[in-house]
């Protein structure tokens, strides 16, 4: 068979007969989980971000509301609201590697190139602090209360799909909160 | 006098050679036959890159449209944000996705076998010019844009070869 002035054998059209049937299937397989493989945090909200800045928001003031467009803060949890239970360590994961710290301190020139595409926000309340976090220019789902002594890690797997003020594939990006042994709460 | 001596020594050294044309007559062949062999390392890897170079450049082209392709079409949801002028969250960016995966994985299948290599080129080098334009018009040259025009050379390049090896024949 002749395609374009070039030939192609019957063994040609039989491989990519099969590459387009592996195509379909694993196209359909694709449609039909299109909703699912979202990060642990919910970070991409079904969507990556691929127009807005990395943005950050932290607040030292005990109390303060979130300024702008940030997510309402749920207060201290309520006596029937359940607190996260600790998993494993941080540090036992695989993405431990790709892990830089958001809070407490100053992020890293790292972890702010980590943070490119999302929106995370920290504030502190009450004895604790208040973490929402999700893909820029998409909105914020409700923050969660952690009790003091958390820290919050931003991940990135690959810098590789990150582009200027862009993160093109938010798959490989998390949102780890962990208890102060270092076991992850969310 | 050690500070004469060296060059004392050398000089002498240097006269012993012009006086003596048998060792001179036997250092130049060994030269010869050194350059001569090096000249035949240079040459077979010249000979052995021109061989095999395009056939590199077409597995890792095919490769790179393999890798992209695989993981549009299996999480199609991941990469709605490339699709330029469509809302990232509707299903209808999820299906262009969805197809474009497909077209790559057909033509990386097509690009590391060999078949209609130029032709199958030359749509991987269209569909890059098209990522290339997207990215340059929506967040300007940035290193992931540069990375895309290097594999669009690549392709280019493929669309010219003549001269494959390890290809898939009937």
């Amino acid at each position: 068979m002749r395609i374009a002035g070039e030939t192609v054998g019957t063994r040609g059209i039989a491989l990519l007969s099969v590459a387009a049937l592996v195509g379909l299937v694993l196209g359909a397989h694709g449609w039909s989980s299109r909703h699912h493989g979202l990060p642990p945090a919910g970070l991409s909200g079904g969507q990556p971000s691929a127009s807005a800045s990395p943005a950050s928001s932290r607040s030292a003031q005990p109390g303060t509301s979130p300024s702008a467009s940030a997510a309402p803060a749920q207060g201290p949890p309520s006596a029937g609201t359940p607190t996260p239970t600790p998993g494993p360590k941080l540090s036992s994961q695989s993405y431990a590697a790709y892990s830089f710290v958001v809070w407490p301190g100053t992020p890293s020139p790292a972890a702010q190139a980590a943070e490119t595409g999302l929106t995370i926000t920290v504030h502190k309340q009450g004895t604790g602090i208040s973490v929402a976090a999700g893909a820029a220019g998409q909105p914020l789902p409700a923050a969660r209360y952690y009790p003091t002594g958390v820290k919050v890690y931003v991940i990135e797997a690959s810098m590789g799909d990150d582009s200027g003020n862009s993160d093109f594939n938010l798959g490989d990006d998390g949102l780890v909160v962990t208890d102060s042994q270092g076991r992850i709460l969310q | 006098m050690s500070r004469k001596a060296g060059p004392v020594t050398a000089s002498r050294t240097q006269s012993a050679r012009k006086a003596d044309p048998a060792r001179r007559a036997s250092a130049a062949p060994a030269r010869t036959a050194g350059s001569a062999a090096d000249d035949g390392l240079v040459g077979r890897a010249q000979g052995i890159a021109a061989e095999w170079a395009p056939t590199a450049a077409r597995i890792m082209l095919g490769l790179v449209l393999a890798w992209f392709g695989y993981h549009e079409l299996i999480q199609p949801q991941l990469w709605t944000g490339y699709v330029p002028g469509v809302t990232a969250t509707s299903e209808f960016a999820i299906v262009l996705v969805l197809g474009h995966g497909w077209v790559l994985l057909m033509l990386a299948v097509a690009i590391i076998a060999g078949l209609a290599l130029r032709l199958a080129a030359a749509i991987a080098a269209v569909l890059l010019l098209q990522i290339v334009i997207t990215l340059t018009i929506t967040g300007g040259l940035t290193d992931l844009t540069l990375r895309d025009v290097g594999v669009l050379g690549l392709a280019l390049c493929l669309t010219g070869s003549t001269r494959q090896r390890a290809v898939l024949t009937s």
